[in-house]
């Protein structure tokens, strides 16, 4: 076993099994820690597909904002335990179930049966380089994806204000 | 799988990211489906979000193309206000009807 194919058993491995838990941990709080460790296990997995960058924000982001904001509105609304009270809908849940697994199958099967990627021409766009690709990422966002950058900051000054106002007590 | 000049090989073979990406977005689709708090609902639409991000991340590799990480950076920018504005809806949600419980959530439902 390579080193490469060790890190990658490890990682993948490790958010695979913090998702389940994710899933079947009944408080909030520990799903969104089991998630920490998951999202850590992706950000591994990143660095191997020489994705430095995009594993850095993923813990910056995910990690540290998102998953933060999640933790601060559990406790803002004291949510410790999901409710223990019989379950209304327990045909739907086995349907739910069912499906998730279905369409794993169904993705998996097709997915690993997926032909080969195209062969790329020169010229086709820009290529991941052998050294540090974040200069050239930082070029490209700039360049070709100026616009959608734009808009990005845009959305996020909306989101943010629209959260501000959503959340704020009504001023009679 | 070619390898284009300047990307060094795969050392796992690409099928096994997407396998990973695949398994991820199914437990993140049951979690959606079974769970009844809104929160962990949303925890794990984010889970599903995480695993196409490595499904578009293998792409990217397999193709040796930087497309793929610029999507998932902007990706991850959605997801962060998705975040936002979802969790202020949930606040304000709590405040109007005092549970994040989907099921008790049901006014518009009929």
């Amino acid at each position: 076993m390579t080193g490469a194919t060790f890190v990658f058993a490890l990682a993948s491995g490790l958010a695979i099994v913090f998702a389940l838990l994710m899933v079947v941990q009944k408080a909030p709080v520990k799903s969104v820690l089991a998630l920490v460790v998951t999202f850590f296990g992706l950000a591994v997995l990143s660095v191997q597909l020489a994705a430095p960058f995009i594993a850095a924000i993923q813990i910056i982001v995910y990690a540290g904002a998102i998953l933060v904001l999640f933790l601060f509105v559990i406790m803002l609304l004291n949510l410790t335990e999901e409710a223990r009270e019989k379950d209304t809908r327990p045909i739907q849940r086995w349907l739910g179930l069912v499906s998730a697994v279905a369409l794993a199958g169904l993705l998996l099967g097709v997915t690993l049966r997926a032909p080969p990627a195209p062969v790329l021409r020169p010229g086709d766009g820009p290529r991941i380089p052998a050294g540090d690709e974040i200069p050239l990422l930082g070029r490209l966002l700039f360049s070709d994806y100026l616009f959608a950058f734009e808009a990005m900051s845009v959305l996020l000054l909306a989101a943010a204000v629209g959260a501000l106002i959503l959340s704020k007590r009504r001023m009679e | 799988m070619n390898v284009l000049p300047g990307v060094a090989p795969m050392g796992v073979p690409p099928e096994a990211y997407l396998a990973v990406g695949t398994i991820l977005f199914a437990i993140g689709l049951a979690g959606a489906l079974l769970k009844r708090n809104a929160l962990s609902i949303f925890l794990s639409i984010e889970l599903m979000l995480n695993a196409v991000n490595l499904l578009v991340l293998t792409y990217g590799r397999m193709r040796g193309d930087l497309a793929g990480q610029m999507i998932v950076f902007f990706v991850i920018a959605i997801a962060a206000a998705e975040a936002a504005v979802g969790l202020a809806i949930f606040v304000a949600l709590f405040r109007a009807r005092g549970t994040v419980e989907v099921d008790k959530v049901n006014l518009l439902k009929w």
